[in-house]
């Protein structure tokens, strides 16, 4: 599959030229072409009317183009100015640093797009925005003609957003291109000049802001119907399973979340990337326990404060991250599959190797897991296997909530179409499935009743057959306009 | 006040304890006695300066007391064959930092935990000291003892060299481009050389710069005495550590002062003949030390789970 | 099941089976030049000699699996020495009960290193580098420096001194200890959970393992036997002084690691570290037996200078191969089959 099918962009100099899609429809893998970190397989790359080959990370820093991401990359324990000038400049070793210089070029830089930041500051006193103030400003000072910015009022207030977009427009009245990629539609009304749509790693189409309207980006991002084949619900839902009442925690950024999630149910939790929802999933799971809110487990309230208690109460989470957090890789596929079952699989703490091997066939059957046997370590799997042998480490549990985070993402389509399967036959059994996925279609065909998350907390309660515009309204924040 | 929170706590704890000192003890201010525990610590000053830089780089260096051991026999094997001091110096300095060269290369260039690695090699040249010296002390010709000046003299010149070598290290580390490498690989290595610095190169520096300044701090140990104590590294490392961590340099890198160590290192000094003015007695100096170690790091820690939770 | 492989290729792949012909070839050597090496008696005093180190380097082993280290356990055997002859010469306490409030005070010492570690999230290294001086220093304070503790009842120095079956106590001591250790490691959850913990902390507390007190389990483990370890070297040495243990952690740490287990977490096997234990403490006693060494009473550096000098061969060593295999793995990727379905 390829993530990016002849795609055409181009960008003035003095213009803000959003860029909106899906998650997946391909914005990251441009950006990372335009960065030079991606060699594109065809296609031309002009910077100023110059054709550029063979773009790296350094020649695209060196023709100007700097990219703010979400999470700005400082040195927590060195000063603002400092950051600004490791940035900037090479210094041979023996070289003094010139601090005054350094500190009144921070100052101008920081002047320069209306930041008020002590340029002495360590930036670990520094709020994740003034953070990507700096970033900004290291951009300007290695004279940056094109600016991408990645989301950057991802995690922003009202009141820092605003100091952002004056930065924006300030680049913007200097001349400065800029790539501004995010979600929300008011912002990109507000700022930007042109708007272009991307979809399924395809552009379709580039338009002025002023000739078009919200309901009509909504149309261009979705686009086609649900056309990939999802295995028909065959279940009836049953009793509760799961009930949140008002559940939120500061920390992992979500508030007031109150949804039930029924026996037989494949409740789909849909939304845009920040919008809480693996926040939503580490609460129920007990890594960031909620500290406001009711957690009712089969009409028990749960007070759910670590892993361990989430486990016990039949709580199973299938990480988003697999190999960071799902299957521990240099572990054999037996012992993955095992390790949230110890107490039970092994009483008195005693290993059974023929039980554990036996459940491991098991389930390398059930899930048809291809893999050389139970011994193989977990990371000698593809993606898709890997997640089959997560998902079978959870079903072992014989859970009463299942919580998929991004249950196929990476994961080839032929074990998409068998995951998918899976996760139906579960339901099926009785389970109750709460499903994250940034794949709208899966969703859309997965899901007995849709959740959408904006913002930290429940934005909409949509039935699974809705339509993709009616989600990505709900997602975008824009529920009226969508029937538009 | 804030930036320098955690270095001034403690110099307000060793001037505490000096009052109490002064309230209770006079004595301890005399100045000869003053004058010979000052110069006693100078060697461990010097080699807490390297072990401070070794820390920021997210390091850690446990074989410094067998390096200064080896250090020490080949100063004073030289010393005692009539080599004048300078050569003497620069051999020394040349063997340490040779020492330190290994474990940079074992650490930076192999990627080795430096725990292991440090522990490896201190018992390594320890024992291959011992081997070659086999505990004997080394006599000094008479010129060595206080550079053949007067005793006041030589302790004021080895007083003076130890803070000048500190005031240069602490502003090389402020001022000069590779002092703030230091730091940001301390930080993070991977984005320090997204910043087109070397880790790697760092890395080995701060070993070889340790190693050189363990064979200054053993050559202007052996100038204190007429013998050479081939034993005289012992636990230095420990010392050293201890002095950098209660001086506020965060054992996982990227935070610390100098003057906060040499702060530090005054108070741990300090403590020992303390007790033994204060009539306690002084077999507690090693339990105190360990017990000012965990008070250090655990105020750390509770300090930056206090600062993650915000 | 696994991709098939030359039987040597796969034991010689095996640290243990690397370790095992180094011991081999050692007792070769040594039988052939030392003077009365292959005799029941020298056998005996070898056991004796190890022994401490040996239980240390055993509780290390688990510790180190998990990703961690424990700098104290020297010290603490030490404290430990000390606090007994408190308990005997000074409270005046029975033998069986003294000894049974040793390891007692060993297992709270390990349980402070754990609370620390595992409580405020502090790094091991430093945690037990402040205790490492602490309990040393509790040691000294006690005993004034230089006070030591002596005449123990006959019984209690039998632990030291006399023989079953031609092993020395302590060496049955060691077996049972190992067995035990074995067992925990290889046999029960708790090992796995320090091997998941080793490998990926993150990954075992999503499997919604109890990583904190799995992690504080190894340091409890390592003062409890560390106390053990004291009441062995005080029957052995008929004394007991402050500066008992000096330095042991460094060869526990040594045996540990040359007997294969990965000072990144993770990898390791009891096994290896026994064979680790033995190879040292048969290459520190053989040099001893050499009689141009001996002559010149150098054995004992002789024998720490190599074992400093083995481990970082072996740190290194294991680095190395691991590149090349690497590059290796990596040139027959290409070839590699392709797993097939079990059904």
């Amino acid at each position: 599959m390829r993530a990016l099918k002849e795609v055409s962009f181009d960008l003035h100099a003095g213009e803000v030229h959003a860029l909106l899609g899906e998650n997946g429809a391909g914005k990251s893998t441009l950006i990372k072409v335009i960065t030079g970190a991606h060699q594109p397989d065809g296609g031309r790359i002009t910077v100023g009317g110059v054709e550029v080959s063979q773009l790296t990370p350094a020649r695209a820093r060196a023709l100007g183009i700097a990219c703010i991401y979400q999470q700005p990359a400082l040195f927590p324990d060195l000063s603002v100015a400092e950051n600004i000038a490791l940035r900037l400049e090479k210094t041979s070793a023996w070289q003094r640093v010139r601090w005054a210089e350094i500190a009144r070029r921070a100052r101008e830089l920081l002047q320069r797009i209306g930041a008020e930041i002590d340029p002495a500051t360590e930036v670990r006193e520094l709020s994740m925005p003034e953070q990507q103030l700096v970033e900004i400003a290291c951009a300007l000072g290695a004279g940056a003609r094109i600016v991408i910015m990645d989301e950057p009022t991802a995690s922003l207030t009202q009141k820092e957003q605003h100091l952002l977009f004056a930065v924006v427009r300030e680049l913007r009245a200097q001349g400065v291109g800029v790539i501004y990629i995010s979600h929300r539609l008011e912002e990109i009304f507000a700022l930007a000049d042109r708007v272009t749509v991307l979809r399924d790693g395809e552009s379709v189409g580039t338009n002025p802001v002023a000739a078009i309207n919200e309901a009509s980006l909504i149309r261009m991002m979705v686009g086609r119907e649900v056309s990939a084949i999802y295995p028909p619900a065959e279940s009836a839902p049953g009793e509760v399973v799961l009930a949140l009442c008002g559940v939120g925690c500061a920390a992992g950024g979500v508030r007031d979340v109150s949804l039930e999630v029924r026996a037989g149910e494949i409740m789909g939790l849909a939304g845009l990337v920040g919008a809480g929802r693996t926040e939503l999933a580490r609460i129920l799971f007990g890594i960031t326990p909620a500290d406001s809110g009711e957690i009712i487990l089969h009409g028990r309230r749960v007070a759910v404060a670590s892993p361990r208690i989430a486990v016990a109460a039949g709580i199973a989470y299938v990480p988003e991250d697999r190999r960071r957090h799902g299957v521990i890789l240099e572990m054999p596929i037996a012992a993955n599959m095992t390790m949230a079952i110890h107490p039970r699989l092994f009483p008195g703490a005693w290993l059974r190797f023929g039980a554990e091997r036996a459940l491991a066939l098991d389930y390398i059957r059930e899930l048809a897991v291809k893999t050389f046997g139970p011994e193989a370590p977990g990371g000698s799997l593809s993606g898709g296997n890997q997640q089959k042998v997560a998902l079978a480490r959870w079903l072992a549990t014989q859970p009463k909530l299942l919580i998929l985070d991004e249950p196929t993402q990476g994961v080839d389509v032929g074990a998409k179409g068998e995951i998918h399967k899976i996760i139906r036959r579960l339901a099926k059994d009785g389970l109750a499935v709460l499903m994250i996925s940034s794949d709208l279609p899966e969703v859309l065909g997965m899901s007995d009743r849709i959740a959408v998350m904006r913002g930290g907390t429940i934005a909409a309660m949509l039935p699974g057959h809705s339509d993709a515009h009616t989600v990505m309204a709900a997602a975008l924040g824009q529920p009226g306009k969508a029937a538009a | 006040m804030g930036k320098y929170f955690r270095e001034l706590s403690v110099a307000a704890a060793l001037v505490l304890l000096l009052v109490v000192l002064a309230g209770i003890a006079p004595a301890f201010f005399e100045l000869q006695p003053l004058l010979s525990r000052l110069t006693a610590q100078t060697p461990a000053l010097i080699v807490a300066v390297g072990m401070t830089l070794v820390i920021i780089c997210r390091q850690i260096d446990i074989s410094v007391g067998s390096q200064f051991g080896v250090c020490a026999v080949v100063a004073g094997l030289l010393a005692a064959a009539g080599l004048p001091l300078s050569v003497v110096l620069l051999a020394s300095m040349a063997a340490g930092a040779a020492m330190g060269a290994l474990n940079g290369w074992l650490v930076a260039g192999l990627g080795l935990p430096s725990i292991v690695v440090t522990l490896a090699t201190m018992v390594t040249w320890q024992e291959a000291l011992r081997l070659f010296q086999q505990g004997k002390f080394i006599n000094l010709p008479a010129g060595v003892q206080w550079f053949g000046l007067a005793q006041q003299r030589g302790q004021l010149t080895l007083i003076a060299t130890a803070v000048v070598l500190l005031t240069c290290a602490a502003w090389a580390m402020k001022n000069l481009a590779a002092g703030r490498h230091v730091y940001a690989v301390g930080t993070d290595a991977e984005a320090a050389r997204l910043a087109g610095i070397n880790p790697r190169g760092i890395t080995l520096g701060v070993f070889i710069l340790l190693g050189a300044l363990a064979g200054l701090a053993a050559t202007l140990n052996i100038v204190q005495s007429p013998q050479v104590d081939p034993k005289a590294g012992g636990g230095l490392e420990l010392k050293a550590i201890a002095a950098a961590v209660v001086g506020g340099v965060a054992v996982n890198g990227g935070r610390g002062n100098l003057w906060g160590v040499f702060v530090g290192l005054l108070l741990l000094a300090t403590i020992n003949p303390a007790l033994t003015y204060l009539h306690v007695e002084a077999y507690w100096e090693k339990a105190i030390q360990g017990l000012v170690i965990l008070l250090a790091v655990v105020a750390d820690g509770i300090r930056s789970r206090k600062g993650g939770a915000k | 099941m696994s991709q098939p492989a030359p039987f040597f290729k796969t034991l010689l792949a095996r640290p243990e089976a690397v370790l095992l012909f180094v011991l081999v070839a050692e007792l070769v050597f040594f039988s052939a030049v030392g003077r009365n090496f292959n005799t029941a008696d020298n056998f005996a005093n070898i056991v004796r000699h190890s022994a401490e180190i040996g239980l240390l380097a055993l509780v290390m082993m688990p510790i180190i699996l998990t990703g961690g280290i424990d700098l104290s356990v020297g010290s603490l055997l030490g404290l430990c020495a000390v606090l007994f002859g408190v308990f005997t010469h000074e409270w005046h306490i029975a033998t069986p009960l003294a000894a049974a409030l040793t390891l007692v005070v060993g297992a709270a010492a390990g349980g402070l290193n754990g609370g620390l570690i595992t409580g405020l999230r502090l790094p091991p290294l430093i945690v037990t580098l402040g205790t490492f001086s602490l309990f040393r220093g509790l040691a000294e304070a006690i005993t004034k420096g230089t006070m030591t503790y002596k005449d123990f009842s006959p019984a209690f120095l039998a632990l030291g001194h006399e023989r079953a079956l031609g092993l020395p106590y302590q060496g049955w001591l060691f077996i049972a200890i190992a067995v035990a250790i074995s067992v925990l490691v290889h046999r029960t959850t708790f090992g796995r959970s320090f091997q998941a913990i080793g490998f990926s902390p993150e990954g075992a507390r999503y499997a919604g393992l109890p990583v904190q007190r799995r992690i504080a389990t190894t340091y409890v483990l390592a003062g409890f036997v560390a106390a053990l370890a004291a009441l062995v070297f005080t029957a052995r040495l008929r004394q007991a002084r402050a500066d008992a243990g000096s330095g042991y952690e460094l060869q526990a740490i040594t045996a540990v690691v040359l007997g294969g287990t990965s000072i990144f977490g993770g990898v390791g096997t009891v096994g290896g570290t026994v064979l680790g234990v033995a190879c040292v403490a048969v290459l520190t006693t053989g040099l001893k037996l050499i009689p141009a060494i001996a002559l010149q009473g150098i054995g004992s550096e002789l024998g720490s200078l190599l074992t400093g000098a083995l481990l970082i061969f072996a740190l290194a060593g294991g680095v190395l191969a691991k590149s090349l295999a690497a590059r290796r793995a990596r040139r027959q990727s290409l070839a590699k089959p392709q797993p097939q379905p079990i059904t």
